[in-house]
């Protein structure tokens, strides 16, 4: 859609291993509108790393396209633009281990100003100390120290600053709280609301939480196999969810209150475990622990559909061929005559 | 009689820097056939509660300055490593964050669960029909966890198997025995929300059907309001408060719970609060009096100078803060 700062189109990333193909992203189609917080959730093994690296550019898609504000960004990261590695930054789930724990904090936070050429030697502490300053951490008390002095949260906090050195205007932010406390995640949440409404900022959020998706993503999206489940706006997603692995989730979210516990579908009872994605069999990845497969989810893999204008999802039962997903329904319909 | 009390243990870690205090005062108890929560965060003596609890602390560097562990009345502590041994074999169990490090890489899974079942029976014959009786037991034991193809898995080594199935293995190695008390510290931290709702549904049946008391240790509101009767929460050392689960959870009344509570994300999506200021604090000069006075936003002199005692709150919910004194 032209006015997307991100769009990502029939996404795939296959890996070839000795034992077989490692299919981690298989067709994944997005797109995210400027000052969005997309939330991007599912379970360990369900790709959803694998695709914020393919955004990057740690790896080149090995089918798809990547397109960031009208341009292709399909090559590997050190063959981009390098306005377009500025604009286009991570922050990764383990700030203990993204942060050279060798380096004081003003050298983590000084090169990418020197990559991107930003300010001149006495600019570039001023500029790192607004960063810190930006993040809430006092910069005469944390220029100087390494990471491993300080808390969990505080690097979190620095891989964040280093993160936005560059202003960039996308951030994905991959797992940036699933290692810390409540307390301290409810500190970084806030931190990152408020940064993205004073800095223009649109986030890719990655995490298996959807309680936290709840409260601050503008739209979410479930990720199983290698592909997308269902895309939906965060209100109508948490209220109807229509794919029966969005329902086994929901209602497998431990929660405090009871007013919470009423949110939820009723309980679908959660069974097995994801599947590998090495050689993954025909039809639909979830049919193995779907509590509603029929025999056609065993042989042809659903198209994505649309419920109603912005939400998708993709499950058999969801065919509606009064819809909009007209043609592919009636190709499915055809397809499936043909395999009885 | 409790099934287990602690009362007034202070243990600390003797290191390079100094001494940590880390265990300051813990008291509680967990009665018969009893589902107890202990909440808190990284870093608050929850481990190290545990490793007191089955004497595997290592010590040194660790130091129990004084307290006592009384399991049955007896004082834990005091045991001969003959009798400690005696209790790990039939008494008490525990299961850990981490199966890959609970479980010996080396040895297929049903080698060590043969092990550990011949280990707690005081004579093992060593006829093939006592073994083959073993393997039935260690097949039905993985099959009451919900583990698919047991008897496919008992020839496997721990790294074939996921996350979720290795900690199903080693929840059916601690209830292959009857023991009356399971330590389950961060049981289901690593694994996704799907296989920790099967693995903790299986855990309350299996608990359910033995008669077992259990502490659960996690840091996760929802796992203790889905499975635990009673709730300890722990902050820098000792509990802060106690009570019925859900009264907990509904109204809590310490500063630090208070904080807690507001911090978790809710599905209701009405925001999430600041947290909590500041950070636990560092256990080589922490605090005097009570542990969380810096960062309470309704600190009085008196928070300063002595720890808080329990103060009963109603409906056996009891807060160690000040603010409930009358």
């Amino acid at each position: 859609m032209p006015g997307d700062i991100l769009s990502v189109d029939n996404l795939r990333k296959h890996f070839p291993t000795k034992e077989g193909v490692v299919r981690a992203v298989d067709g994944v189609s997005f797109s995210i509108a400027p000052g969005e917080t997309f939330g991007l959730v599912g379970e360990s093994g369900s790709g959803k790393t694998t695709t914020a690296q393919c955004i990057i550019g740690m790896y080149p898609p090995t089918s798809g396209d990547i397109w960031f504000k009208g341009e292709r960004i399909n090559a590997a990261f050190d063959r981009r633009p390098k306005h377009v590695k500025g604009d286009l930054r991570i922050v990764f789930q383990d700030p203990g281990s993204s942060l050279n724990p060798k380096r004081t904090i003003k050298q983590i936070l000084s090169v990418p100003l020197q990559v991107h050429r930003i300010g001149s030697r006495r600019g570039r502490l001023a500029r790192m100390k607004a960063l810190l300053d930006m993040v809430e951490l006092p910069a005469d008390e944390y220029l100087y120290k390494h990471p491993q002095a300080i808390g969990g949260g505080e690097r979190q906090m620095v891989a964040l600053a280093r993160a936005l050195a560059t202003n960039p205007s996308l951030v994905l932010l991959d797992e940036p709280t699933s290692a810390l406390d409540v307390s301290v995640q409810a500190k970084i949440i806030n931190l990152l609301i408020r940064l993205q409404k004073e800095l223009d900022l649109t986030y890719l959020f990655i995490t298996h939480d959807l309680s936290l998706m709840r409260n601050i993503a503008t739209r979410v999206a479930i990720m199983y196999l290698g592909k997308l489940c269902e895309i939906a706006p965060t209100a109508e997603f948490f209220e109807s969810p229509v794919h029966p692995y969005t329902r086994m989730l929901l209602s497998s979210i431990p929660v405090v209150s009871d007013e919470e516990e009423a949110l939820k579908p009723r309980k679908v009872l959660s069974t097995g475990e994801i599947p590998s994605p090495v050689n993954v069999p025909p039809g639909c990845g979830f049919q193995s622990r779907c509590p509603e497969a029929a025999d056609v989810c065993r042989r042809v893999d659903p198209e994505m559909v649309e419920v109603s204008r912005s939400h998708q999802v993709r499950c058999h039962r969801e065919r509606r061929p009064d819809r909009a997903g007209h043609a592919e329904a009636s190709v499915l319909h055809e397809r499936e005559e043909r395999l009885c | 009689m409790a099934l287990l009390e602690v009362v007034d243990l202070h243990v600390g870690y003797r290191v390079f820097e100094g001494y940590l205090k880390v265990l300051n005062g813990v008291n509680f108890e967990i009665e018969e056939q009893e589902r107890v929560g202990l909440v808190g965060e990284t870093g608050c003596g929850k481990t190290t509660l545990v490793k007191t609890i089955l004497r595997v602390l290592p010590v040194p560097p660790a130091r129990i300055q004084r307290g006592q562990v009384l399991y049955h009345g007896k004082d834990i502590l005091l045991m001969s490593p003959r009798e400690v041994r005696g209790l790990r074999r039939r008494e008490m169990t525990a299961i850990f964050q981490d199966p890959l490090q609970a479980l010996n890489p080396m040895f297929t899974i049903g080698t060590q669960l043969r092990d550990i079942l011949k280990d707690s029976q005081e004579r093992v014959g060593r006829g093939q029909r006592t073994q083959r009786a073993i393997t039935a037991r260690c097949i039905s034991a993985l099959r009451d966890t919900g583990m698919p193809d047991p008897e496919r898995i008992m020839s496997n080594y721990p790294i074939q198997l996921s996350g979720g199935m290795r900690q199903r293995v080693c929840i059916a190695e601690a209830l292959s025995r009857n023991v009356r008390l399971l330590l389950a510290d961060e049981p289901t931290t690593n694994l996704d929300v799907t296989i920790q709702d099967q693995i903790l549904r299986k855990l309350d049946q299996l608990v359910d059907q033995r008669g077992a008391s259990v502490l659960i240790i996690t840091h996760s509101m929802g796992v203790v309001r889905d499975l635990t009767q009673r709730l300890y929460i722990m902050y820098a050392g000792s509990m802060v408060e106690t009570g019925r689960t859900k009264g907990v959870l509904a109204s809590p009344l310490h500063p630090y719970t208070q904080g807690l509570m507001r911090s978790v994300p809710r599905l209701t999506g009405q925001g999430i609060s600041d947290g909590i200021p500041g950070r636990i604090p560092n256990y080589l000069q922490p605090p005097s009096g009570c542990r969380f006075h810096p960062r309470c936003a309704h600190a009085m002199p008196v928070c300063v100078e002595a720890p808080p005692p329990f103060y009963p709150a109603g409906d056996n919910h009891r807060v160690a803060c000040y603010l409930y004194r009358s």
